[in-house]
């Protein structure tokens, strides 16, 4: 009976959607609406407009920031919510949990400090060069993020010790929402409208330098919620 | 260009990054941080509403970019819910104090006002949308912060309940995304303006129509829609009280409000099944008016029931949207927003009572009228809204869906409203009954005294708004007339 | 039927979907439902993106080396915040199944059936 139903379900969805998705137009056909209509605007002025050669950085900080916004606000909601639901009480109500302590070898340790600078320096290239090459603030930040948690692990400092002490913690994970309201106000009292940019000639340092605050702060802010996010998870 | 609009929602996001920081040390710190910035919301929600009645609807592009390059907010009459959405978080938030430091563990105190704030910020966000994934980032937004709100107060029930929530909703946001991307296939833009535009013009049917059937689909089940409702009444009941009030208030909402923005967007298409489409809305929120009322009938957990008469007003609200002509788009638009108020001062009420006596069945609750005169009458005066007494404000909803099926050519609908009406009566008088009729089960009742005044005093605030949003309703009609022209006229 | 089979991809991605709403829908396990939802998830990315391609074009990066048509920078957009909506709600539902592990004792849905 559940198979049935499971079944049934499955294909409620796959009907339609076979059915709907065989008149799309073809992928790959460049006369297709989805370049015709906006994207078009995007190739052609993109680098103009906004300054970055990477036209998907340029939709993402400058034509569509707002979204960029949202997105930030989602994954520190993330933190919120994961936190939310795990914080416990403080460790001198809780009797010692016997939690199976994972014995590291020195190998893997010795190898993961040895190699650390050097994912952090990456981690900080991509961040950087995300106006010019594929990279940008979050994928910058889930480098530097798994590196904070391999080091956690690595050097055994759970949430007692954890490697951003708290209260710095809180705030640089608040570094995205803080970028944005940064960036944000400027562009209201320099341009007129929030998130705007600066537009004209001399303007391009100005707007290079806004987007690469908005790329710092969702990279650091992005970091800081992943190492926290496995810290929780990890419990005490 | 005055950035009121955009600053509406950003305000409290920015605002619920900064609480758990501030917070850390001292949550009322976290708690002042949230009134404030709630408070800031009611006050540029008020402005932008005032805008709306002197000039008509009016837009913002964000970043200067026109639509549709840019991200276009616009605020019309169903964003004006925004100054409701505000009004009763800043309530709920009042509210919490003296009821989330008992029910909630102090770590998570910080973290529980800043959800409520990125709830807050993501529904204003939601309700001022031009843009289609805009829309799906702000519903995110605020489906990410209520599935936690859910598991907040701890304990297993309520972590299960949570999780199939957020299955639910997760399951719902994918067919939401999905749906923009055909849209976007079909058509190159996000700008529900320009979508409507370019709509027309697309030849094949077919994945219009998967993309009609799939925003449908995925707003359906948020809002809870019978029979794809199961999600809610253990989140809802599972949920601290004022959580329950924020999610049967306001988050079901944001499924009907999508409901109707993502609707409108296919109105200039012809060929379309609309006809047939508002049928089945039809059946189905009549359906949901029976079955959850019956359910609720059968309830010993007062938080269950509510949970489930919210079930039943949703009913209400998608057939006056099924029927979809002017009187039932007027008694569905005032609806949602009276019900919103509704709900809330039940569950705060009710909340109350839990709080002050901590039990939670109509049995151990027997009584309590006597002994918390003020939350008794609250829920008094909430319970005849529901069922729609007038002049309350639970009455003109109903009435104007009633004369919306009759103008339809259905009077078997408005035969179901009453038979609604009706039940939702009855399960109403068994909570009354017991609070005032019957004795106390136990000594323990004697010792139960007044819920804390910031507590008691947004509750007396809702149900006032209860009664006056009966006395006044020619405002909220006044308010929802120039969308529903909008909406009837064109379908 | 033809013009049908150029939309391949998006039948592909179509059966990825279904695969992933199988797998939540009928899978008892917490865990192995949340992995049904990621799959429906990363069907709905690949989708979006496969829209904004353009046969023998190139990546949207306009460093003047490339001058013929370049993929749409759109979809690409919208599916990294896609993505980090994504890993958000699964963060959250990781979360969860933790703390219903902590509380319960188990993740099979069917042992979980007669809790509360």
């Amino acid at each position: 009976m559940k198979r049935l139903l499971a079944a049934m379900v499955v294909a409620a969805a796959a009907i339609p959607m076979f059915a709907g998705v065989a008149g799309l137009p073809a992928p790959g056909d460049a006369g297709a609406p989805a370049h015709t209509r906006v994207a078009a605007r995007y190739v052609e002025a993109g680098v103009r407009e906004t300054g970055a050669q990477n036209l998907v950085t340029g939709v993402l900080l400058n034509y569509r920031a707002y979204d960029t916004f949202g997105e930030v606000m989602v994954i520190f909601a993330a933190l919120a919510a994961v936190s939310a639901v795990l914080s416990r009480g403080p460790p001198a109500r809780r009797p010692a949990e016997a939690r199976p302590q994972v014995e590291t070898s020195p190998v893997v340790a010795f190898v993961i400090r040895l190699t650390a600078p050097f994912i952090a320096i990456f981690g900080v290239m991509v961040i950087l060069k995300g106006h010019l090459a594929p990279g940008g603030g979050f994928q910058g930040g889930v480098i530097l993020g798994a590196l904070l948690v391999l080091l956690s692990v690595v050097t055994g400092r759970g949430l007692e010790r954890p490697l951003l002490s708290a209260p710095a913690a809180r705030w640089l994970q608040a570094a995205g929402p803080l970028a944005f309201a940064v960036v944000g106000l400027f562009g209201l009292a320099c341009a007129g409208t929030l998130l705007g940019y600066p537009a004209g000639p001399g303007a391009d340092m100005l707007r290079a330098a806004m987007m690469l605050m908005l790329e710092l702060g969702i990279g650091i802010g992005g970091a800081a919620i992943i190492l926290w996010l496995f810290l929780q998870m990890r419990g005490e | 260009m005055s950035a009121w609009l955009p600053l509406a929602a950003c305000v409290p996001l920015v605002a619920g990054a900064l609480v758990p920081a501030v917070g850390r040390r001292r949550p009322q710190l976290a708690q002042g941080c949230a009134l404030a910035a709630s408070g800031w919301t009611v006050l540029a929600t008020a402005r932008l509403t005032r805008r709306l009645f002197m000039e008509g609807p009016f837009s913002y592009a964000m970043g200067g970019w026109a639509a549709p390059w840019g991200i276009e907010l616009r605020f019309d009459a169903w964003s004006a819910a925004s100054l409701f959405i505000a009004l009763i978080m800043l309530a709920v938030l009042v509210y919490s104090g003296p009821y989330a430091r008992a029910a909630i563990e102090p770590r998570r105190l910080p973290w529980y006002y800043s959800l409520l704030l990125l709830n807050l910020g993501g529904m204003v966000g939601f309700a001022c949308a031009g843009d289609l994934f805009n829309l799906f980032v702000f519903m995110e937004l605020v489906s990410v912060s209520s599935y936690a709100l859910v598991a907040v107060g701890g304990g297993r029930i309520a972590a299960l309940a949570a999780f199939k929530y957020l299955l639910a909703g997760a399951v719902s946001s994918v067919l939401v995304l999905f749906s923009v991307g055909v849209l976007h296939a079909l058509t190159g833009s996000l700008n529900m303006a320009d979508v409507a535009l370019r709509l027309a013009a697309v030849e094949s049917r077919g994945p219009v129509v998967l993309a009609l059937a799939g925003l449908s689909a995925g707003f359906m089940l948020k809002a809870a829609l019978f029979p794809v409702h199961l999600w809610l009444p253990d989140a809802h009941a599972a949920a601290p009280c004022p959580v329950s009030a924020v999610l049967s208030g306001l988050v079901v909402k944001v499924g009907i409000i999508g409901l109707l923005r993502t609707n409108a967007v296919f109105a200039g298409v012809d060929g379309l099944p609309m006809a047939a489409f508002g049928q089945v809305l039809a059946w189905l929120g009549a359906l949901a008016i029976v079955a959850g009322a019956l359910f609720a009938l059968f309830q010993q957990d007062i938080k269950l029931m509510l949970a489930y008469s919210t079930v039943s007003n949703i009913g209400y609200i998608v057939l006056g949207l099924g029927l979809a002509n002017h009187a039932a788009l007027t008694g569905a638009g005032i609806h949602v927003l009276n019900h919103a108020i509704i709900k809330a001062t039940l569950f705060l009420a009710v909340g109350a009572i839990i709080h002050q006596t901590g039990s939670r069945t109509l049995r151990e609750l027997r009584g309590v009228g006597r002994m918390m005169p003020w939350s008794a009458l609250a829920v008094s005066i909430g319970a005849l809204s529901v069922a729609g007494l007038p002049p309350t404000a639970g009455f003109l909803g109903k009435w104007y869906i009633a004369l919306g099926a009759f103008a339809a050519g259905q009077p078997g609908f408005a035969a179901v409203l009453l038979l609604g009406a009706l039940l939702i009566f009855a399960y109403y008088i068994r909570i009354l009954n017991a609070f005032y009729f019957r004795a106390p089960v136990d000594d323990n009742m004697r010792s139960v005294h007044e819920a804390p005044l910031p507590m008691l005093l947004p509750v007396l605030f809702l149900a006032a708004l209860c009664i006056l949003g009966g006395l006044f309703g020619r405002w909220p009609v006044a308010l929802v007339a120039p969308a529903v022209e909008r909406l009837a006229g064109g379908g | 039927m033809g013009a049908a089979l150029q939309n391949l991809d998006y039948f592909a991605f179509v059966i990825l979907f279904c695969i992933g709403l199988h797998t939540l829908v009928a899978r008892p396990n917490l865990l192995k439902k949340l992995l049904g939802l990621n799959i429906m998830e990363t069907a709905v990315f690949a989708f979006i993106v496969t829209s904004g391609m353009v046969d023998g074009g190139a990546a949207p990066i306009v460093d003047g080396t490339v001058t013929g048509p370049f993929a749409s920078p759109l979809p690409q957009a919208l599916i990294l915040t896609g993505i980090v909506v994504a890993v958000s709600i699964s963060a959250l539902a990781l979360a969860l199944i933790i703390e219903i592990y902590r509380q319960c004792g188990t993740i099979e849905a069917d042992e979980l059936k007669g809790v509360g």
